[in-house]
């Protein structure tokens, strides 16, 4: 068992590289075809050599440029994507909320997609159906629970999505920008729930490009530019020196 | 819960482990993707699961017609002496119906569940013994009726039990072809077209309306009898009829290589996925 001192996440000299194949062949009748021609494939790092520890009931702020490799970490540390080099080594249970709409199968309906999702994350039916009220009460989606997911708007898609995440117990749990999606009153929601579950001892990573959030709401913050890891700390420390860097370039 | 990832996925052994332990953890997800395929066959249909009937019944029926009435095959006699080509072509194409719809049906969930996989981790097995268990019911209820006509016409004994058996093993042996085909064909779409032509031409390659008696022993200066007799599917519908329609117990023997055909292509079809699946993650 892992002592309360182990950090819930720890990243040692994790790289990715995409490979970007232009013009992929799609169909069979290409690839034979093509076979003759070079294929143009590019190596493009995402990440680069990233060291990262995010203690255990922290919340953790990740800034950078559009690009700059926030999204990819995420998608690492939540296992979709799997690193090129380094050990991720992720400490609980694992709940994230990454690219619009979450995991949603858009013909099913909003109330078959809290229990698909529900037992992605290895909940059983029963656990779920206590969450079940839970979670349309928070998202506000009312009736529309019962409606295919595709009739939703992009409102409700995130609504929705943050909704499961946050109402499935997770220990760890990961937000992309995605909540900059609902509206001003969805957003002030999302936050005082994450302060609530960071109360609790939940260990977040929220993604943003609001820095006054994440000044409010973060005790560690990590820069990353240009798939490098440029600096973590305290948050004013490193937001002020994100801003000097931009306005030193600009 | 602790998982340490690493950029490899580690030796046979460990991928073994790893495996299992996780088929464990997902298996709500198996279950809950297995309920979802059976909701979603019959959405939006008037007749609903009637239809699961109607499309095999309809095939006996079809066939039963043109090569028992029209062309006038002569099946063999039955475990109880009876002569029925209707009965004698069921208790082939239930196998077949069921090793058709596995791979089949696995490139379509792999297809379907890709958007989700896009945004949230789950491990791509769950999706395909998720499907196959929703296909593996439809395959209960032929075989229930399977029996029930057997009944009706007096041509039961203890062989029966062994049915079950050869289903499953023919239902792992398509699935681990399907899963090495749906992995293919997340990358080129052909790849289920051409399965489609293949399957169409296997079907009249097996002695499923047809009997074994009938193959000439060679043709075209190939040894006909014996390559359609080798093929694996033809000893499933073989042994299916075995024990269904002629009441007999295949031998031991039969029943090993059966069970190597199926452990050995779940087998690999199982590990190919798995090799796969990071990769499909960030192609699909």
């Amino acid at each position: 068992m892992s002592g309360a001192a182990d950090p819930a996440i720890r990243m040692q000299g994790v790289s990715k590289s995409y490979r970007l194949v232009r013009d992929r062949p799609m169909s069979v009748k290409e690839a034979v075809v093509r076979r003759s021609q070079r294929r143009l494939v590019e190596e493009f790092w995402a990440l680069q050599d990233i060291d990262l520890e995010v203690p255990r009931g922290s919340f953790v702020g990740l800034i950078g440029h559009n690009g700059s490799g926030k999204s990819t970490l995420l998608k690492l540390l939540s296992g979709i994507h799997r690193q090129t080099t380094g050990t991720i080594t992720v400490d609980g249970r694992l709940s994230a909320l990454l690219e619009l709409g979450a995991g949603f199968h858009p013909e099913l309906t909003g109330r078959e997609n809290i229990y698909l999702n529900g037992a992605i994350l290895g909940m059983s039916r029963r656990q779920m159906t206590g969450a079940v009220s839970e979670i349309v009460e928070f998202s506000g989606i009312g009736d529309f629970v019962d409606a295919p997911v595709r009739v939703y708007s992009s409102g409700m898609y995130v609504r929705l999505g943050f909704a499961i995440a946050v109402h499935v117990n997770p220990e760890i749990l990961l937000v992309d920008e995605v909540i900059a999606v609902g509206d001003e009153d969805f957003q002030r929601k999302c936050l005082d729930h994450m302060a609530e579950l960071r109360r609790q001892g939940v260990t977040i990573v929220l993604v943003s490009h609001d820095l006054d959030q994440v000044r409010d709401l973060c005790d560690r913050v990590a820069w990353i530019d240009r798939s490098l890891l440029v600096e973590v700390g305290d948050p004013d420390l490193v937001c002020d020196r994100y801003l000097a860097s931009i306005h030193g370039e600009g | 819960m602790r998982t340490v990832s690493e950029p490899q996925s580690g030796g046979p052994i460990s991928q073994v482990k790893r495996g299992l332990a996780l088929s464990r953890a997902y298996l709500p997800l198996t279950f809950n993707f297995a309920q979802r395929e059976l909701k979603v066959q019959h959405k939006r249909s008037a007749l609903g699961w009637a239809w699961s009937l109607l499309n095999p019944l309809s095939r006996v029926f079809v066939y039963s017609l043109v090569f028992g009435v029209i062309f006038r095959f002569q099946p063999p006699e039955g475990g109880s002496g009876q002569l029925n080509f209707a009965m004698y072509l069921f208790s082939g194409l239930i196998v077949w119906l069921l090793f058709e719809s596995m791979i089949r049906g696995a490139m379509q969930w792999l297809i379907s569940v890709g958007d989700l996989r896009r945004k949230v981790y789950f491990p791509l097995e769950t999706v395909a013994f998720g499907g196959a268990a929703a296909v593996g019911f439809q395959a209960f209820i032929e075989a229930l009726v399977l029996l029930a006509f057997m009944t009706a016409y007096g041509n039961v004994g203890w062989t029966l039990v062994l049915l079950p058996v050869v289903l499953l093993f023919a239902a792992m042996f398509g699935l681990g072809i399907g899963m090495v085909m749906a992995v293919f064909n997340t990358r080129y779409r052909d790849v289920e077209n051409l399965v489609v032509i293949l399957l169409s031409t296997t079907f009249f390659l097996v002695p499923i309306v047809y009997t074994e008696e009938i193959i000439p022993d060679e043709a075209y200066g190939l040894p006909a009898a014996d390559l359609i007799g080798a093929n694996p599917i033809s000893q499933f519908v073989g042994t299916a009829r075995d024990v269904v329609y002629f009441l007999e117990w295949p031998s031991v023997a039969r029943l090993a290589l059966l069970a190597s055909y199926a452990f050995g292509s779940l087998g690999f079809g199982w590990w190919f996925l798995n090799r796969r699946s990071m990769a499909l993650s960030e192609e699909m």
